[in-house]
């Protein structure tokens, strides 16, 4: 696995140098695929990933970006959001546990508990974010409520709360479920 | 020394730390610990003292030997820290400063082998004693040398670096966000309150005394998640900064510059 990931970076940083123009000597060594990466090299490598959004808000007002205006921003991330087949709303009984599973003291691949309180059963949760409990009866369409979990910056720019869908880290499919989650009034967020 | 750390967890399990597990221990708890004779952040000090004076390099040069029996000529040296060293033609923080003294002046080999043990074994004791030889004193970051003022600027940017898959900087959390809660754990503001006057800093949590080296690699661990396919996978992530980088030494020196004129309290008591 770990070879797979280093070869695809390798392959990753070949590809750009090869797309550009006759690349100078020393580029073209540097592009010249190492063994291995040191700690140090693949660190660096994983911060200059900063995409040009992020750097937009690498600010020291942190919450407004810079360079880029709000309202292209906005509609660039917008743009990030892939839909899934069957719809914003999912199965909510599988959001809950992306959410946060409660047999796991509220631990899950969301982990929204980290910032947000939802189901009053969960004691240990931040307060970044504003709570969530009663947030189905709040009249949101689930499709904003897909949007901001997808993208938030294509709500909030440079939000605190980050890009769940454009970075992966929920499929289409499991952001509908943590929507549903949200949205049902069986949900124990509405209750 | 073994027992005493034991004795400590046994103190802490058996009743004085009961209830705040997750907390720091109280003011009166920590001089029940201390009367006691087994705060065990004292216990990792002694160790160093111990070092400091008895440990010889292949040399057969001690730390004292050049430095001073009980450290006299390093008093006050680190609230300077980190800072630009002309024999090692860098800037240092104190745990790059001491691994350059033992291979530099002692004798010990510069190569892979000793930087593991100095990293696991030796680092921290030294770290943490040196630091208490400036206790009471001010941080007094100056930035006198160009490079200072370079590193700082880059310690900065990476400050307030929005990157990696969670989107987020140390910023977000210790300087929007301080004050409020991750979960049960409530955000410091490193720059805003000084808060680099505790540090190395003893982690109940961890029963570890950590360097801010181990406190920034942490944070990058804990919070920062690389893009990359399967990066969610936790072995394709990239865990956090190796020991003794730029980039680390660069936020040292920006955190540390913003405490200035606090008083050094070390090593601090944390959860
Ligand atoms: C790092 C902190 C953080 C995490 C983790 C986080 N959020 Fe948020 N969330 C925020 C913040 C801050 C806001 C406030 C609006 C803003 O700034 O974007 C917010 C706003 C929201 C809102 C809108 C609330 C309202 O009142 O309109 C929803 C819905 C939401 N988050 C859902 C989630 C879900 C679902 C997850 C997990 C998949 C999650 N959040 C994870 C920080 C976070
Ligand atoms: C052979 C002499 C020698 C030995 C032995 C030695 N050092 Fe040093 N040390 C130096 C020199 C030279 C400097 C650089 C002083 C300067 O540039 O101000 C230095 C600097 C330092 C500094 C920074 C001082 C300051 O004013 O900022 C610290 C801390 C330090 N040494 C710790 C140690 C420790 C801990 C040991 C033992 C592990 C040790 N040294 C062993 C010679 C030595
Ligand atoms: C997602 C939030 C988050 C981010 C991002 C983050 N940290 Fe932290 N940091 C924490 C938490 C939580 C703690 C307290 C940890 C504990 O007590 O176990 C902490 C502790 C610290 C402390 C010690 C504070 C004290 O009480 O003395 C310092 C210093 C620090 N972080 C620096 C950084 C730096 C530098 C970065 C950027 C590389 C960073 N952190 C990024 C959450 C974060």
């Amino acid at each position: 696995m770990k070879k797979i990931a280093f070869a695809s970076l390798i392959l990753g940083v070949g590809a750009i140098v090869a797309c550009q123009a006759p690349a100078s000597k020393a580029e073209q060594k540097a592009a010249k695929p190492a063994k291995k990466m040191s700690k140090e090299e693949k660190f660096r490598a994983a911060l200059a990933k900063q995409d040009k959004y992020q750097k937009a808000c690498s600010n020291e007002k942190q919450l407004v970006p810079e360079g880029i205006p709000l309202e292209q921003f906005k509609k660039d991330m917008l743009a990030t959001i892939k839909y899934p087949k069957g719809g914003v709303v999912g199965d909510w009984k599988k959001g809950e546990k992306l959410f946060g599973d409660p047999k796991k003291g509220g631990k899950g691949k969301g982990n929204c508990y980290a910032c947000h309180c939802g189901d009053p059963s969960i004691i240990a949760c931040g307060n970044i974010g504003p709570s969530l409990r009663g947030y189905g009866k709040r009249g949101i369409d689930p499709k904003t409520t897909y949007q901001r979990i997808y993208n938030p910056w294509s709500i909030q720019p440079c939000s605190a709360m980050f890009r769940f869908g454009v970075h992966g880290i929920l499929s289409p499919e499991q952001i509908a479920h943590v929507t549903a989650f949200l949205h049902d009034s069986n949900s124990p967020i509405n209750k | 020394m073994k027992n005493k750390k034991f004795l400590v967890g046994l103190a802490l399990v058996g009743g004085v730390a009961v209830g705040f597990s997750a907390d720091v221990p109280t003011p009166d708890q920590v001089k029940q610990l201390k009367e006691m004779g087994i705060l065990p952040s004292d216990v990792i000090v002694d160790e160093g003292n111990d070092y400091f004076h008895n440990l010889k390099g292949p040399n057969g040069k001690t730390c004292a030997s050049c430095h001073g029996q009980d450290g006299a000529k390093l008093v006050g040296a680190y609230a300077k820290m980190p800072r630009y060293y002309k024999d090692i033609g860098k800037v240092a923080d104190i745990d790059i400063r001491i691994k350059a003294c033992m291979t530099k002046y002692m004798g010990f080999p510069n190569d892979k082998k000793f930087k593991k043990k100095f990293t696991k074994k030796y680092r921290v004791p030294l770290a943490g004693y040196v630091a208490t030889l400036s206790n009471g004193m001010k941080i007094n970051v100056t930035l006198d040398d160009p490079q200072e003022k370079e590193l700082y600027e880059f310690g900065k940017k990476l400050w307030y670096q929005r990157v990696g898959g969670r989107d987020l900087s140390c910023a977000i959390c210790h300087e929007i966000y301080a004050g409020y809660r991750i979960r049960l754990q409530k955000l410091g503001a490193p720059v805003r309150d000084k808060l680099y006057a505790h540090w190395p800093a003893y982690r109940f949590s961890k029963d570890k005394l950590w360097t801010m080296e181990d406190r920034i690699r942490g944070c990058y661990k804990s919070y920062f998640l690389y893009l990359g396919k399967k990066w969610h996978k936790k072995k394709d992530w990239v865990k956090k900064p190796p020991y003794y980088m730029k980039e680390i030494v660069a936020l040292e020196l920006f955190m540390k510059k913003a405490a200035n004129g606090a008083t050094i309290e070390v090593p601090g008591l944390l959860r």
